[in-house]
């Protein structure tokens, strides 16, 4: 297992790496910090003075070069439009997502398999037919307008929540509420699909066949099996969710990483872009690395492998 | 099922813990659309950094009335020319700064150094100074004298901008804690939540209703407005048109925005005087007005609002008329002009509320009045790279959508940059339009508004620069707990003294 994670940790710092490089350039090829920080009536000498003080004028090979080297120096750079390091930036707002992902996700996770391992015990009766369809509709329902609709419903209108903010418990209900709408509904279907192949296996026949109750044959012998696809589709919302729960935070206004990350990319402020995206794809490839170890342990074989 | 019951329970009582309206409470929760970046009194001229700071925590010499566009005392008491190149102002005495340093001469000398230091990117040096090189002394404890190279007979307008910081602020960099003079004072700055400024019981004023204010921001103006709606904030100053719906919470206001499409008379057929009145013929303002703009819109004659120094009120809107826009299309034909060459409209999304629609309709009428017209909405970084100087040599002919803001009382801040030969957005070149410019900006009193007034009508009827659009409005929603009616300045500054609570 610590070759394999040393292996695995390996690659991902290759591919971060390279992510990095090729944010670097793209960021560069977006144009001028300058033309969207200074003001619009900024005179073309004060522009000129800018690039140079924040050594935009520099080739782009060296600016490369000295970011590299402050990189390894573990200086992020600064902010141009905050004035701070663009590290302290994105460590305040990672937290955020993180516990919105986390809440998220496993409200979404634990309902998932609950629902939809009931609708492939009888695949075609009513409760599948009601979970099928409320779980498309779910997995497709555009989360912006939902989010809109539920402040006018239950804050304007009946007043039960705040509109938005993030502070005590019922602030937290509407934001994680939509948040897992999407994924509750896509990992249900998964969950059934899963569940209706490996309920007709034969091991399932015999464990039934010897006895065994109903609700262990579902949630011990079959879930196991059925797990695989759900945790790999799982990890990838999971990881859509850390890479910014944009609509939800801007909505909210919940400072997480994927409005900073956007509204860095608009304002072309390139130190926090960078950040941004470093300590992002770090979250990510940590996520990838625990459903890889995820598997090993719900699969023997790919351990032996 | 206990569990269950507890369960509920204990959301239900989260739920009513909630403590959305604050009615006896006499601090103000402002929501703005987006966070600061820095909250630095010399970034002030920023929206969302004046309406925390400005006049709140850092008071300006000289401040502009927002009824009239006329000038009054704020920390300066008086001032006038002692020569073609110096002002003097006469500084307010018995005024402390929240760190409990003087305000004096010498401290206002410090604070403007600091603003216009070029080590530092501040706003107001970069919008309002670029071009003057300004040297502040104190000549008298309370006596200020500046200089500057060149006349400036507006200066104590541009004295309007600049808010004042304590002596101790951090120089060469952005303040996160900002210290002024003003009627309230910093508290906190908790990144991503609010910021809170309470009561300075020091102030030299009269003491204001307010205790203090807290500022939240929500990025979906249907958030804003749901927030005041509930109670959960007493003021969203800026508000789309679709969420304004209730007369009873919402105030329209003309916000010193001017919207227009700049025609680029550098490039053919657009150098065609014919062609530029005909784009205007062809403009049906009255379709657009109370469909995707507000009703409240004024078509625009001049490129400030009425209440600015320079307006010329006798100028008339571009009547809709598309039989003479083709006319005047076929008559440029005819003597050679080529007005089928395809012209780029240039929008930028989300410039302001129904930007894309207002684009589409205008691309529709344009048209149908027989010109070969592109629509292209961009980004603002992409729109940004080609409005401002320098321009790209084969851009071809273009009209490029914009709004100008003007509430600092004086056109000598509007017209320069956008139709002088040398204006960063000019694409417009007049030597008559230059020559007036440049006596307007050196003249004072009747005779100056009277040389603006003769720029502005050479613009409108010799040179039409510009597709002519609106005088825009604004729409702010305020929670009935107050008494306070948003003026032109809603822009830049928001007073929390002159909030009353009912």
């Amino acid at each position: 297992m610590h070759k394999y994670l040393t292996k695995r940790a390996f690659h991902s710092f290759i591919s971060l790496a390279g992510l990095l490089v090729l944010v670097f350039f793209l960021t560069r090829l977006t144009g001028d910090p300058g033309n969207l920080f200074l003001p619009i009536d900024a005179t073309l000498e004060a522009r000129q003075e800018f690039t140079v003080k924040h050594g935009f004028d520099q080739p782009i090979y060296v600016q490369f070069g000295r970011y590299v080297v402050d990189l390894a120096q573990g200086d992020l750079g600064d902010s141009i439009r905050k004035q701070r390091p663009a590290i302290d930036i994105v460590l305040e707002a990672i937290p955020v997502t993180l516990m919105l992902a986390a809440v998220a996700m496993s409200i979404a996770l634990v309902g998932s398999i609950v629902v939809g391992s009931m609708a492939a015990y009888r695949p075609g009766g009513i409760f599948d037919r009601v979970a099928s369809i409320s779980s498309l509709v779910s997995a497709s329902a555009p989360d912006f307008w939902v989010a809109i609709t539920a402040i006018l419903v239950f804050s304007v209108t009946l007043q039960w929540l705040p509109t938005s903010g993030m502070g005590g418990p019922a602030t937290w209900i509407m934001p994680i509420c939509i948040l897992v709408i999407r994924p509750f509904g896509l990992l249900v279907q998964v969950v059934r699909g899963s569940m209706i192949t490996v309920l007709s296996s034969a091991y399932i026949k015999t464990a039934r066949a010897k006895g065994v109750k109903e609700h262990a044959v579902i949630f011990v012998h079959a879930l196991r099996n059925a797990m695989l696809p759900i945790i790999t589709v799982a990890g990838d919302q999971a990881a859509g969710i850390a890479n910014g729960a944009v609509i939800v935070e801007t909505i909210f206004g919940w400072p997480g990483i994927g409005k900073l990350m956007i509204d860095s990319i608009i304002q072309r402020d390139f130190a926090v872009v960078q950040a941004s995206i470093l300590v992002t794809a770090i979250v990510i490839l940590s996520i990838n690395i625990v459903v890889d170890i995820t598997y090993a342990i719900l699969d023997p074989r790919i351990r032996h492998k | 099922m206990r569990y269950l019951t507890a369960c509920l329970l204990g959301t239900a009582l989260a739920i009513t813990a909630i403590n959305p309206a604050s009615a006896a409470s006499k601090t103000v929760t402002i929501v703005l659309s987006e966070e600061p970046d820095v909250i630095d009194p010399c970034e002030s001229t920023r929206s969302n950094v004046g309406r925390i700071v400005k006049q709140n925590i850092a008071e300006t010499l000289i401040e502009i009335d927002p009824a009239n566009g006329n000038i009054r005392p704020r920390l300066a008491t008086s001032w006038k020319q002692t020569d073609k190149l110096t002002w003097q102002f006469e500084l307010r005495k018995g005024v402390k700064f929240h760190d409990g340093a003087d305000f004096d001469a010498a401290a206002a000398v410090k604070s403007i150094n600091r603003t216009l230091n070029p080590t530092q990117d501040c706003e107001i040096r970069l919008k309002f100074f670029g071009n003057i090189k300004v040297s502040p002394k104190a000549i008298g404890s309370h006596t200020l004298e500046v200089k500057t190279d060149t006349t400036q007979p507006i200066l104590p307008a541009l004295m309007s901008v600049m808010a004042i910081a304590s002596p101790n602020t951090q120089p060469l960099k952005g303040t996160r804690n900002p210290v002024g003079t003003g009627p309230y004072k910093f508290k906190s700055w908790n990144p991503g939540q609010d910021v809170v400024i309470e009561r300075f019981d020091g102030y030299w004023g009269e003491k204001p209703q307010a205790d203090g204010a807290r500022y939240i921001w929500r990025s979906e103006s249907a958030v804003r407005a749901a927030m005041v709606k509930a109670d959960e904030a007493d003021i969203a100053p800026n508000i789309a048109l679709q969420d304004a719906t209730d007369k009873t919470l919402d105030f329209s206001y003309f916000n010193s925005e001017t919207s227009r499409l700049r025609i680029d008379m550098e490039q053919a057929p657009l150098n065609d005087i014919r062609v530029r009145k005909a784009l205007n013929y062809a403009v049906d303002l009255e379709a657009l007005r109370g469909s995707i703009f507000s009703k409240g819109v004024m078509p625009m004659t001049n490129i400030v609002v009425p209440s600015i120094n320079g307006h010329n009120p006798s100028l008339k809107p571009w009547p809709y008329d598309v039989k003479k826009a083709k006319a005047l299309l076929a008559e440029a034909k005819a003597d050679g002009v080529k007005v089928d060459t395809e012209i780029l409209m240039r929008g930028r999304l989300g410039m302001y509320p129904n930007a894309t629609e207002a684009m589409e309709a205008i691309h529709a009428m344009l048209s149908e009045a027989g010109f070969n017209v592109k629509l292209k909405m961009v980004e603002v970084a992409s729109w940004v790279d080609s409005y401002t100087r320098p321009f790209a040599a084969d851009r071809g002919p273009v009209l490029q959508q914009g709004q100008h803001d003007n509430n600092s009382g004086d056109a000598v801040f509007s017209v320069f940059f956008k139709y002088a030969c040398k204006g960063p957005q000019s694409t417009t070149c007049d030597k008559q339009v230059d020559d007036g410019i440049t006596a307007a900006s050196a003249a004072t009193g009747d005779e100056r508004r009277n040389l603006w007034q003769e720029v502005m009508r050479r613009l409108h009827q010799d040179i039409v620069p510009d597709v002519q659009m609106f005088h825009m409005v604004g729409f702010s929603r305020i929670n009935k707990r107050l008494d306070f009616t948003p003026s032109i300045s809603m822009n830049s500054e928001m007073q929390i003294s002159q909030v009353k609570f009912k």
